[in-house]
């Protein structure tokens, strides 16, 4: 019972965000199209293109599908349904990072087939790219849980901003780490044990954001 | 299962400006209670605790016989809840939010969501963004309605609608208790509304419940004296008089607990009484919040 | 059956005092018969959006006056009672009495004077009659 009324509430933003979903897969396959385009200013284009348009729609889905139903009142209708505020926190935390994950993974799906299509790439900046894609996804999981918890739309736009702007120093000294910049010339992807601590600290980072989120929520006394 | 369809016994909540203070409150099933009181009372608070969207500090709270808020989702199923703050999604029509509860509450009655479509003159095509305010309190209730649910909580139902809608929305409240297994507790500002059709009737002011009784004899215990008095002689407040006003020979006391003897008390006292009058729950409601406020000050 | 019945909102007395004084004309005037079946009180509830417990009331109260009979299960239904159309018209009249007396009375004016008013009224009436005859 409790799952079928999970899974409509998911199901409910996902139909609400409709618009977005149609943008992220049509700047996708924009992405896709330049990047088909041989040439490196194409390339760099398609790149750059990409993480603007993952960052843009990324940041816009926790404010809207999290922090507006507070504020614009709809979160007294939901609560009048039979769930709970956790079974709540699940839904709207899966909904909002599967919305995000729509972008995302276009991304990724993306970028994997255009360097595995090109002998030219190196297969060792795999292990990067992973990494590289990771850090967004985290940094998404705790803005939608800040806003979740928060339910202040202002904390969730401090949250945005510091975590995007934080984006490019984690880069910066990933990529001067010499246990994975030493093996990105390699022909197949090198799996040290840096690169595996990094990606499993990830993992376990979007783990242990849901579990306190989750804790949190449920800790709360009152909900309207 | 309790004989009870809501059960509030000691209910505490603290505020940093605001003291729900020690909240006792009985519905039995089959019946319609009214909560009236003034602004800032306390009735969305204790509505919100018996929904369990709000935690009580202190106290025990039983909703169709489960425990607030711990036993809230069980209790939900049945309980059918719209309050005055609460909004639909607005870029979406009313036909997707019948479909989205329909979805979620097996007991939804396709049929009686039409009739009820037709009688509220609603378009289930329109978006809500559309809709007037009365028009939207409509759509809300008919969400709630169609579902049949075995508990309507209704904060301020009535609220900011024209005369006609207002007509409506109690016809379709009283046609629930052709059921006698089901239970309406709902809140206004409306004291003629909650005079005709509740069955009961709690009084709160300030966080604190100051009546809640049988609507029939509560009415019964109310009445207004004009009496004719000798010059120069106060009226003496007999007991069950909680107020007087007097002005030179001619007085009005109010009586919140009154006797049939009490006419013959007062001539003995030399007073003439020249009518005895029964008062709408408003004025009973404005004369009992002004006498527990004197009481608050002396006190 | 109770679709004609209205409770008056300008009306200041308590609505089950209103339901019994229309029930009780229905009878007066021979539209609700001897031993005739009567709405539910949960029915007439509905039907005059008006609390149960208030219809409850009036039925209370009308069966003590020996109106109307209620059987547990079987609902209600008008009392069987010769004369007692006449009954009810007279309790009518002594109400209307006690009113007029009343009156007068805030008014200042004596009972004496209020026989000969009432006189005046009656004659009043037998002239527009005549004139319709």
């Amino acid at each position: 019972m409790s799952s079928r009324v999970i899974q409509t509430l998911i199901l409910k933003d996902w139909r609400l965000h409709r618009m977005h979903i149609l943008m992220s897969l049509a700047a996708g396959v924009v992405a896709l199209a330049l990047l088909q385009v041989k040439g490196e200013s194409t390339f760099l284009v398609g790149t750059v293109w990409f993480f603007v348009s993952l960052i843009v729609l990324g940041s816009m889905v926790p404010v809207s599908n999290v922090v507006n139903e507070r504020k614009k009142q709809n979160l007294a209708f939901l609560m009048s349904l039979p769930v709970s505020a956790v079974q709540y926190a699940i839904a709207k935390m899966a909904s909002t990072i599967g919305l995000f994950l729509l972008p995302w993974g276009v991304l990724v799906i993306a970028a994997s087939t255009f360097v595995m299509s090109r002998a030219d790439i190196p297969k060792g900046i795999v292990p990067l790219m992973l990494i590289l894609f990771g850090l967004p996804l985290v940094g998404f999981c705790l803005i939608a849980a800040t806003a979740l918890v928060s339910e202040s739309e202002g904390f969730t736009v401090a949250a945005t901003i510091v975590c995007n702007s934080w984006y490019g120093l984690v880069w910066y000294f990933i990529i001067r780490n010499p246990a994975i910049n030493g093996d990105l010339t390699s022909p197949v992807p090198v799996w040290s044990p840096t690169v595996l601590t990094i990606l499993t600290g990830e993992a376990a980072a979007v783990a242990l954001i849901l579990g306190v989120t989750f804790y949190l929520q449920s800790r709360k006394r009152e909900f309207v | 299962m309790s004989d009870l369809a809501i059960e509030l016994a000691s209910v505490v909540k603290t505020y940093p400006f605001f003291t729900l203070d020690h909240i006792h409150l009985q519905v039995p099933h089959g019946q319609i209670m009214g909560l009236i009181g003034p602004n800032g009372a306390g009735k969305s608070t204790t509505i919100r605790i018996l929904m369990g969207l709000v935690q009580q500090d202190r106290g025990e709270v039983r909703v169709l016989g489960r425990r607030m808020p711990a036993e809230q989702i069980a209790a939900k199923w049945d309980i059918g809840f719209a309050s005055e703050d609460m909004r639909l999604y607005e870029g979406m029509t009313l036909a997707w939010h019948m479909e989205f509860i329909r979805s979620i509450y097996p007991n939804w009655d396709a049929r009686y969501a039409q009739l009820l479509l037709k009688r509220f003159g609603l378009r289930a095509e329109q978006k809500i963004k559309g809709l007037s305010h009365g028009q939207r309190v409509k759509a809300t209730l008919l969400l709630v309605l169609a579902r049949r649910p075995r508990l309507l909580v209704l904060d301020e139902p009535t609220t900011g609608l024209d005369p006609v809608a207002r007509h409506e929305i109690l016809k379709e409240l009283t046609a629930v208790m052709t059921d006698e297994g089901r239970s309406v507790l709902f809140s206004s500002h409306n004291t003629q509304d909650v005079e005709q059709i509740s069955d009961r009737i709690t009084f709160i002011d300030r966080g604190r419940i100051i009546d809640s009784m049988d609507k029939e004899a509560y009415l019964d215990r109310w009445r207004r004296l004009r009496l004719e008095v000798p010059s120069g002689m106060a009226l003496p407040a007999l007991p069950g008089i909680i107020g007087i006003r007097q002005d030179g020979r001619v007085a009005v006391a109010t009586a919140n607990a009154f006797a049939p003897d009490m006419a013959n008390a007062y001539e003995s006292t030399g007073a003439r009484v020249k009518s005895i009058e029964t008062m709408t729950l408003e004025e009973i409601f404005v004369a009992n919040v002004e006498h527990s406020r004197e009481q608050e000050v002396e006190a | 059956m109770s679709s004609s019945f209205v409770i008056s909102q300008t009306d200041k007395r308590p609505i089950y005092l209103q339901i019994m004084e229309q029930i009780k004309q229905r009878i007066a005037v021979g539209d609700w018969t001897e031993g005739q079946a009567i709405p539910s009180i949960r029915q007439l509830a509905v039907d005059l959006q008006v609390s149960v417990i208030t219809v409850k009331r009036a039925y209370l109260e009308l069966e003590r006056e020996g109106v109307i009979v209620t059987q547990q299960g079987r609902g209600s239904h008008v009392a069987s009672n010769p004369g007692l159309g006449m009954r009810l018209q007279q309790e009518e009249l002594e109400k209307h009495l006690e009113q007029a007396v009343r009156l007068a009375d805030l008014l200042g004016i004596r009972p004496k004077d209020l026989e000969a008013r009432l006189r005046e009224t009656g004659d009043r009436r037998m002239e527009k009659e005549g004139e319709q005859v």
